[in-house]
C-alpha cells in the first residue's frame, strides 16, 4: 500500500480534548477511526480513548495481515466498544455512561470500507469531487432530510448537538456501514469531527485538499479551523488520506507499506494534548506507560537493526 | 553551592554494561563511557534532570517530593521522544542507539561510542578559519544524516554545532535528538520546545504550526555561519524585530566561494518559505556550483590526498 496521511486533534477553547483518533497498519490494511467522548468529568475523554484502543486492539489481532471482512469488523468493533462502555460504567458505578460518537473507515485491496454512529464524519473525495459521505446521525439531519430546515440551517441550529446514536449509553447504538467503495489513486478520504466539519462547507474542504499536498494544506485547514471555532471553538479532530503512490507534490512522505513483516504493525495514536491541560500541566507517566514506551523503543531498535 | 546530582562511579555494574567515566553533564542527563559485555565501549545517557536533586549517594534515583516526581516523569517524556525518533534511524552521519532500558528508576539510552570532538570543539580549537573543503566535506555528509532523519519524519529542531560531532576520520555524526519531534503525523509539538539562541529559527519561537524540514534548514545555516564566524547569528527572535544580521555574502566575500555564502543566505532567511524547502534543496544547491579549484599538480594531488586521510 502507498499513502500519505495527515492527523491531528486540537483542544481548542475547551478545557479537555474529548476527541480521540489514530491510524494503524498492517502491511496490506490501513484502518482510520476518529472518536468524539461525551458526558460529564472524564467521562468523554475515557469513552474515545476505550473506542479507539479497542479498533486498534482487534484490528493488530485480527488483520493477519488483511481482515477477512472489513464490514464485519468494524460493526462488530462499534458494538464490543459500546458494551465495553457500558461494563465500564458499572464496573466504577458510574451514574451517565461514558459516550462517544465514532467514524472508522477501513482500506484493504484498494477499497475502502466505513462505518459511523453519531455526528463524526467520512468524506470521500476525488479530484475535487464528493463521492462518499457518512449521514449524521442526528436531529438536525433528520430535520434536513424531512425537508424541516435547510440546509443553511443545520450549522446554527439549536439542536445540533443532540444525536440519537452514539457508543455507550442506554439504548444499542444505530451503526452505518458504507459499501465496498473501490478507491483510486489520488482519492482522499478524509475523517474529522464535528468540531471542524462545522465551520467548513464540504466544498471547501475538498478544495484546499486538492492540488496541495495534505501535509501543507491540513495544518492550514485546522489553524482556519480554530480562528472560525472563536472563544468557544470545540475540539478539533481531522484524520485525511491521499490513497496511491506518492504524487510530486506529496514527495518524499508518502508510507509505503510493502517492507513491513506479516504480523507487523505501525500504529500512531494522538494523544498529543490529551495529556496536557490550558496551563501546560502535565500529567504523570505511570509505570506502566514506561514499560511500554520502553518495550515500543526496543521493538524499534531491533527492526531497524541491520 | 548546591548540591548536585551523583553521577555512577567508575565500575559501576549497569546491567550487562560497565560505568568507565563520565563523558558530559547536561541539563536532563549525564552521559558515561561505559564498556559492554565483549569490552566494546558505548555512550550511555542517563536521564537525571540536573534541575531536580534526585540521587546525592547510591545509585537509585528518588523524588524527594511529590511535585518533583512529577516533573521528572514529565522529563521522562522527552527523553523517550528522544529514544523513539533514533530508534529508527541508522545511518552513518545520524547517533546510533542500541538499547534502551529502565534501572535504579530512571531510564537509559545506549548509543555507539563515537571517537572525536564536536564541532564546537573544532571551531573553538582552531587558530585560523575553517577551510571551504573542510566546510563543505562535514555538511554535506551530515545533509545525508538530516536528510535520513527527515525520511522518517522527524525534525531535529536543535541543530548546532554543539549537536554534530566530527569523528577522527572528519566524517560527521548529528547528536543530542533532545529536542526531535515526530512531525508529520501531528504538527504540534508535544513538549515545551526548546531552543539556542542564533541556531533556532523563528518559527520555533512563535510559530510551532509552521515547523517543517526549512527549520532544520535554519539550524543548519547557522551552524555554517558559525563555522565561518566562530559565533553564532544574531538570534531569530532579535532578528524579527531588528535584523542587525549582515549577510554572508558580505562578510566573507571573496574568501569563500560565492556559491556557499550564497547558500548560508539562503537557509538563514526569515520566513521559512524562502528557504530551501528540503534537505534535498538545499544539497542540489551547494552541489550545484562546484567552488572553483586550481588544476591540481600530481603531487599536489597527493598531498591533498593525504591531508584528507590525515583529517
Amino acid at each position: 500500500m502507498r499513502f500519505t496521511i495527515f492527523q491531528e486533534s486540537r483542544k481548542s477553547q475547551r478545557k479537555v480534548n474529548q476527541d480521540r483518533l489514530a491510524y494503524t497498519y498492517s502491511r496490506d490494511t490501513l484502518l482510520l477511526v476518529v472518536a468524539d467522548g461525551m458526558g460529564g468529568h472524564a467521562g468523554g475523554e475515557i469513552a474515545a480513548q476505550i473506542a479507539v484502543r479497542l479498533f486498534i486492539e482487534r484490528f493488530q489481532q485480527e488483520a493477519k495481515p488483511t481482515l477477512k471482512n472489513p464490514l464485519k469488523f468494524l460493526q462488530d468493533t462499534m458494538l464490543r466498544a459500546h458494551s465495553a462502555l457500558g461494563s465500564y460504567a458499572n464496573q466504577f458505578s458510574m451514574l451517565e455512561t461514558p459516550r462517544t460518537t465514532c467514524v472508522s473507515c477501513i482500506v484493504q485491496s484498494n477499497y475502502a470500507y466505513w462505518a459511523h454512529a453519531g455526528d463524526s464524519r467520512l468524506y470521500l473525495f476525488r479530484q475535487g469531487g464528493l463521492i462518499g459521505q457518512t449521514k449524521d446521525h442526528s436531529k438536525v439531519q433528520y430535520l434536513l432530510d424531512q425537508g424541516i430546515i435547510g440546509a443553511h440551517e443545520v450549522v446554527d441550529h439549536p439542536d445540533r448537538n443532540k444525536i440519537f446514536s452514539c457508543l455507550g449509553g442506554l439504548v444499542d447504538p444505530v451503526i452505518d456501514l458504507s459499501r465496498r467503495t473501490p478507491l483510486r489513486n489520488g482519492d482522499i478520504i478524509v475523517l474529522c469531527t464535528d468540531g471542524l466539519w462545522a465551520v467548513y462547507p464540504q466544498e471547501e474542504i475538498a478544495r484546499a485538499l486538492t492540488g496541495t499536498p495534505i501535509l501543507k494544506a491540513c495544518p492550514a485547514l485546522m489553524r482556519e479551523a480554530e480562528v472560525r471555532g472563536g472563544p468557544d471553538g470545540d475540539n478539533l479532530s481531522l484524520i485525511v488520506v491521499r490513497w496511491g503512490p506518492e504524487t510530486l507534490t506529496d514527495e518524499p512522505t508518502t508510507t509505503i507499506t510493502e517492507t513491513m513483516g506479516l504480523g507487523e504493525f505501525q500504529t500512531e495514536i494522538d494523544r498529543t494534548l490529551t495529556l496536557t491541560d490550558r496551563k501546560g500541566v502535565q500529567r504523570d507517566l505511570t509505570d506502566d506507560e514506561i514499560e511500554r514506551a520502553i518495550e515500543e523503543i526496543q521493538a524499534t531498535i531491533k527492526r531497524y537493526r541491520r | 553551592m548546591g548540591v548536585t546530582n551523583q553521577a555512577l562511579p567508575s565500575g559501576y555494574q549497569l546491567l550487562n554494561y560497565r560505568i568507565d567515566r563520565q563523558i558530559s553533564r547536561g541539563g536532563f542527563s549525564i552521559v558515561y563511557r561505559a564498556f559492554d559485555d565483549s569490552t566494546a565501549p558505548v555512550a550511555i545517557k542517563e536521564y537525571l534532570p540536573s534541575s531536580l536533586v534526585l540521587r546525592t549517594e547510591g545509585d537509585i534515583v528518588r523524588a524527594s517530593s511529590a511535585e518533583n516526581l512529577t516533573s521528572f516523569r514529565y522529563g521522562m517524556k522527552c527523553f523517550f521522544e528522544e529514544g523513539r525518533a533514533l530508534a529508527k534511524i541508522n545511518h552513518p552521519n545520524v547517533v546510533r542507539v542500541l538499547n534502551f532500558f529502565r534501572a535504579n528508576e530512571t531510564v537509559y539510552m545506549v548509543m555507539r561510542y563515537e571517537r572525536g570532538r564536536t564541532l564546537q570543539q573544532q571551531i573553538q580549537l582552531r587558530q585560523d578559519q575553517m577551510s571551504e573543503r573542510l566546510v563543505r566535506h562535514v555538511f554535506m555528509h551530515l545533509l545525508n544524516g538530516l536528510r535520513e532523519v527527515h525520511t522518517h519524519k522527524l525534525l531535529h529542531l536543535d541543530i548546532k554545532p554543539a549537536n554534530v560531532y566530527l569523528r577522527t576520520d572528519g566524517s560527521p555524526v548529528l547528536l543530542d535528538f533532545g529536542a526531535a519531534r515526530q512531525t508529520l503525523t501531528s504538527t504540534r509539538p508535544k513538549l515545551a520546545p526548546m531552543y539556542t539562541p542564533g541556531f533556532a529559527a523563528p518559527e520555533q519561537y512563535r510559530d510551532p504550526d509552521r515547523l517543517g524540514p526549512w527549520t532544520d534548514v535554519y539550524g543548519i545555516g547557522a551552524s555554517i555561519f558559525a563555522c565561518l564566524a566562530a559565533f553564532a547569528p544574531q538570534a531569530a527572535d532579535a532578528r524579527v524585530t531588528e535584523d542587525h544580521l549582515v549577510s554572508a555574502k558580505k562578510i566573507w566575500a571573496g574568501a569563500y566561494s560565492e556559491n556557499l555564502l550564497e547558500v548560508i543566505d539562503w537557509c538563514l532567511k526569515l520566513d521559512p518559505l524562502e528557504r530551501p524547502q528540503s534537505v534535498f534543496a538545499l544539497q542540489k544547491a551547494i552541489r550545484d556550483i562546484p567552488p572553483k579549484r586550481r588544476k591540481l599538480t600530481f603531487l599536489g594531488n597527493l598531498k591533498k590526498r593525504l591531508f584528507t586521510e590525515v583529517m
